[in-house]
């Protein structure tokens, strides 16, 4: 007999996917199935933290650290 | 507010999702191939893939008494 197993099915651009994959590789408990390029199924109950996770990294890649303020605070403080 | 719409543009943008079930390990490629085309008909199959035999559908109940009805036939 095949197997249902329930989930949510995931598509997203390759790039979207590769950062869900990194997510995952720390504990292994949001993908049940890698089906291909464009395509994973994840655990229902993990949808919105991977939302959140994924918003985090995506919004750290677009930060610009302004260097310059922290180069004015440190001759301030000498 | 700012996250409410990053996590929108998520959504729409790049992100699509769908609740169901993932159908795996079938015992022959008949049994893969009735199935799938089934829920092909019944209008619940969202992906498919024929070389990995696995596919996903937006609701199973029907599928499984339609396996059930199957198995009893064959049997």
């Amino acid at each position: 007999m095949p197997r249902a197993i329930r989930g949510i099915l995931v598509e997203c651009e390759p790039s979207i996917k590769s950062i869900i994959i990194n997510i995952d590789r720390q504990n292994h408990d949001y993908i049940i199935e890698d089906l291909d390029e464009t395509h994973l199924v994840i655990k229902e109950n993990m949808l919105v933290k991977l939302k959140i996770k994924i918003e985090d990294m995506l919004k750290d890649s677009y930060q610009v650290v302004p260097l310059k303020d922290d180069v004015t605070d440190e001759e301030d403080l000498i | 507010v700012v996250d409410q719409i990053r996590l929108w543009q998520l959504e729409n943008e790049r992100m699509a999702t769908t609740g169901g079930f993932l159908f795996k390990d079938f015992e022959s490629d008949a049994e893969y191939q009735a199935l799938s085309g089934y829920a092909d008909e019944i209008g619940v199959l969202v992906w498919k893939s024929d070389l990995k035999r696995m596919f996903f559908a937006s609701k199973h109940e029907q599928l499984r008494d339609y396996l059930k009805s199957r198995k009893k036939i064959e049997a």
